[in-house]
């Protein structure tokens, strides 16, 4: 009896040592304290001295780790380098770089099953494995691009094959599954992923669901190609921003003969997860900026670079220095998956990009010879076979869970919403070459190189901003910008039916955007409309975001003539608000208009009594920004109800841009004011006041008196850090950070984007260096680097990086542990 | 409990630990049952499970000398809904059941009660 139930506890205990049991998993890998998670939390301090193998290195490399956890690899030569640069990858992101893979591929139900299959089909959709393969295959093979991606492979394949089980990641653990190894088209779709995420919002959408609801000459004048306030990356001569404010057509009647084509376009952007990627637009926008030694204490070029991306944990940054001695010397960040130092510096140049928001992806309506099954498509009266893909979704076991046929025409994927076929061409299916792009900016002696070698950069667009020792400063937006046919305007569905709807080419260099040296002895880009359409009228989009962003940075930049380094570190966390700027002013004179009419009352005096307390900077400590924002929650709502659904006024409307509540402030009488929810007919000043006392009464009401910690700005706005597979205990959520919507460092909607990185260089005769970004180097979630950077990026400081020329230039004291790396 | 016992005691504690260490979590009951087979001690199962939470007690002690196991703990805990000392105490208890059942359902290949208890 006793040895009965005993084998049936045994076979028990095994079956859970090796099988998942519904969401706990396999006991065994994680009980084990000798290869399970115990040994892995012991194996994230890495002992002084490590050496490890990589087949086909040419000549040892060493790689030392400072303090900061930021590898210094010395190579003898390029691909070596990036042999170690795979294998110091994957030893610190193994898991990060799988699960990017895997979301741009779509076979994250690999991993968690059906739960991940509408995402997985997602992805297989839009065609990013398909764009990466294409581009792979036609990738020239002999060129150094192609071939640090296969070293990069070799080196995170080292790692892969060699480490000890516990090593492995705890999150491979909990998912029970094993790293898959790792090829040269695995960066490619990590890059096609990238472009997915930079891919701007579609104003198309928005122009034509305005247009659904209050006609074409409303809706064109409330979402304008042209951003109604210019100023411009490309400086226009003018040094303050310039307002181009039309008259603002009233609210017309609805045309529902673009009801149908909203509805198609609407589902099929969601369905290739092209809609809001956004939570608040401005919160992924990101901001560069540099100075020429003419307005510098120091008299050199000083660089500060602040990309905007969703935060997660691990970053999806990875700091690195590289050396080869006679080629590169260059640090800064790269992504894990990727070879290169996407943004950093070297001994000459320093670079960094924001991105450009360009239109660069077009909709077709094909005509089809099945509209259930189709086989072919008609372009100019002929038929053509469109390629198929017969997707298959496997689970954790193998198994298949479901399968999905994908068409594509030679535009690109092909999909039927609302009855209709549509196919969609973007830019970053095209050919290209931007791993050889990126790989060689680090080799640059001179921005004028640099800007060179961007020169035939594809996708996905970017304000690429360099500056060098010798004083020179230069931006130039890189990336295909196609022309269209017709009016050139890529904001419409265009007829598929014929090849006259094709891209004619893309635009010549010399119209991008760009400057060098300007007079105004600095460049700044902020996601704004990146040239002024008055000097270059081009078609590049019509998304931009709001400039308040650019117009801080600016206003900033133009005061101070004698900047320093810890001026741009200050700057990069600026708490002041270029739209806080315009709008409280306009509250302020609502209410002092109203009052002298007879118009208020003691509620609204309190609140504009408090509200002029502000010094419109987005601190923690502050307790008056709350107010703001919650007025202009209020002012957006119901000045646009026209645009709100009536029947769920709760759903997220597309909103204007807030310059074109800006534009309507001149209009006091305008019908937009009027919220036609309510009998009365409000003007301008009955919706501000109105707005303003609401807001003060709801907070009130929610928070508590105006000066308790309710209405703390620390209280109200956090940064949420969120672990890739969204476990809060491997996440940090709740940080207290300076910043608001639409200031320099953004906070907004839920806190979960916002500057990913901060640098800042000098290029002085000796290059200096600061950076920080919100994590760690390690992606184990129990190792100190996993957030040891943190707190301090928290508050806006940024640490020294260290940059040795060689590895005995390297303080002993900085050095934590030091890898040397052989064939054999 | 003579001095012989202790150094078996110990001896199999580390069997335990160095298995564990070179083949993985499942070599526990293998380690056990060998354990029975040799050894004729009417409480060799109970002895098999003390040894093996003792290995791997021995071997979690190693790591918490060497990282954070503190804190993967507290994480781990909270991502599977458990306080991080129900995850200690599996550590524990789970090599001792396989230990035990293993040790229990092998037959000696000694006969019991002709060799002093151990």
């Amino acid at each position: 009896m006793q040895k009965g139930l005993a084998a049936l506890l045994l076979a028990a205990l095994m079956y859970a040592g090796f099988r998942s049991i519904g969401p706990v998993p396999p006991l065994g890998p994680i009980l084990d304290p000798a290869n399970g998670a115990w040994a892995s939390a012991a194996a994230t301090n890495f002992p002084a001295r490590q050496f490890a193998k990589i087949p086909g290195l040419h000549d040892s490399v060493k790689v030392l780790f400072d303090d900061r956890g930021v590898p210094h690899i010395f190579a003898s030569s390029e691909l070596d380098a990036y042999r170690a640069m795979g294998y110091v990858h994957a030893r610190d992101r193994l898991f990060q770089m799988e699960a990017q893979t895997r979301a741009s591929t779509g076979r994250l139900t690999e991993w968690a099953g059906k739960r991940a299959l509408e995402v997985d089909k997602e992805s297989r959709a839009i065609g990013l494995a398909w764009g990466a393969e294409r581009k792979l295959a036609s990738y020239d093979k002999t060129s150094l691009g192609y071939k640090a991606l296969e070293a990069y492979s070799d080196g995170v394949n080292a790692w892969i094959s060699h480490m000890h089980p516990r090593d492995l990641p705890i999150e491979y653990r909990l998912l029970n599954a094993r790293p898959i190894r790792w090829e040269p088209l695995n960066s490619m779709h990590f890059l096609s992923r990238m472009s997915l995420t930079l891919a701007m919002n579609d104003a198309t959408m928005r122009r034509l669901r305005a247009q659904s609801l209050v006609g074409k000459a409303a809706a064109d004048a409330l979402f304008p190609v042209n951003s109604p306030i210019q100023q411009p990356i490309q400086p226009n001569a003018s040094p303050k921003p310039r307002f181009d404010f039309a008259e603002l057509p009233p609210p017309g009647p609805p045309d529902k003969s673009v009801a149908q084509s909203v509805d198609a376009r609407e589902r099929l952007l969601a369905a290739l997860n092209l809609g809001k990627n956004s939570e608040t637009r401005d919160a992924i926008g990101s901001n560069n900026w540099a100075v020429a030694p003419s307005r510098t204490a120091g008299g050199h070029a000083i660089l500060a670079g602040d990309p905007h991306l969703d935060l997660t944990l691990p970053s999806v940054w990875y700091e690195a220095h590289i050396v080869v001695p006679g080629k590169v010397d260059a640090a800064g960040v790269g992504f894990p998956g990727m070879p290169m130092v996407v943004i950093g510096f070297n001994r000459d140049v320093a670079w960094t990009f924001t991105n450009t928001g360009s239109d660069v992806n077009d909709f077709y309506a094909e005509s089809v010879d099945d509209k259930s099954h189709p086989s072919k498509y008609r372009v100019d009266g002929q038929w053509r076979p469109l390629e198929k893909r017969v997707e298959k979704y496997l689970d954790q076991k193998g198994g298949t869970i479901a399968t999905d046929t994908l068409y594509f025409t030679h535009r690109g994927p092909m999909r039927r919403e609302g009855g209709q076929w549509l196919s969609m061409r973007w830019t970053a299916y095209e050919k290209s070459r931007e791993p050889d792009n990126y790989i060689s900016l680090a080799t640059s002696r001179s921005a004028e190189e640099w800007l060179e070698k961007m020169r035939d950069y594809v996708a996905p667009t970017q304000n690429g901003l360099v500056a060098d020792r010798s004083g020179t400063i230069a931006i130039r937006s890189s990336g295909a910008y196609p022309i269209r046919p017709g009016d050139g305007r890529g904001d419409i569905i265009r007829d598929g039916s014929t090849s006259a709807s094709d891209w004619l080419g893309v635009l010549p260099l010399e119209k991008y955007p760009s400057s060098k040296n300007p007079p105004q002895g600095f460049l700044a880009s902020a996601n704004q409309q990146p040239v002024d359409p008055l000097q270059n009228p081009s078609y590049m989009g019509s998304d931009w975001y709001s400039p308040w962003r650019a117009m801080r940075i600016n206003k900033l930049l133009a005061e101070n003539s004698r900047i320093t380094p810890n001026d741009m570190r200050l700057f990069q966390t600026d708490p002041g608000s270029a739209r806080a700027d315009a709008f409280v002013p306009m509250f302020l004179a609502a209410v002092a208009r109203a009052d002298s009419a007879g118009n208020s009352d003691a509620d609204l005096r309190e609140a504009a009594r408090l509200l002029g307390q502000w010094d419109r900077r987005y601190v923690r400590t502050n307790h008056r920004a709350i107010l703001f924002e919650t007025a202009m929650r209020e002012l957006n709502r119901h000045t646009w109800d026209e645009l709100i659904d009536a029947k769920d006024s709760t759903a997220n409307a597309d909103l204007p841009e807030e310059q074109a509540l800006l534009e309507l402030m001149s209009l006091p009488a305008s019908e937009w004011w009027d919220d036609r929810r309510t009998p009365v007919h409000e003007d301008r000043d009955a919706l501000v006041t109105q707005s303003l006392k609401t807001a003060y009464a709801k907070l009130k009401a929610e928070k508590g008196a105006p000066d308790s910690t309710g209405w703390l700005w620390s209280n109200n706005r956090h940064a949420n850090i969120r672990h890739l597979l969204r476990l809060e205990p491997f996440s940090a959520l709740d940080i207290s950070v300076q910043g608001g919507p639409n200031t320099l460092s953004p906070s907004g909607g839920q806190g979960t984007q916002g500057s990913s990185w901060r640098m800042v260089v000098e290029l002085g005769p000796e290059v200096r260096a600061w950076s920080i970004y919100p994590g760690g180097q390690s992606g184990a979630p129990a190792s100190r680097r996993y957030t040891d950077r943190l707190s301090r990026w928290t508050l806006g400081e940024l640490d020294e990086v260290l940059f040795p020329r060689t590895p005995a230039d390297l303080p002993r004291s900085r050095i934590t542990s030091t890898l040397t790396l052989t064939s054999r | 409990m003579n001095a012989r016992d202790v150094v078996k005691v110990v001896f199999l504690a580390e069997a335990f630990a160095v298995t564990t260490y070179g083949l993985g979590w499942w070599s526990v009951p293998v380690v056990a049952a060998i354990w029975a087979i040799v050894s004729s001690s009417p409480v060799r199962a109970r002895v098999a499970a003390l040894c093996a939470a003792g290995g791997w007690a021995t071997l979690l002690l190693l790591d918490m000398a060497k990282g954070p196991v503190l804190t993967m703990g507290t994480q781990l805990g909270a991502v599977m809904n458990l306080p991080s000392i129900v995850l200690y105490l599996l550590t524990l208890v789970f090599p001792a059941l396989l230990a035990w059942t293993a040790a229990t359902i092998v037959p000696s290949m000694r006969k019991t009660g002709t060799q002093p208890a151990t």
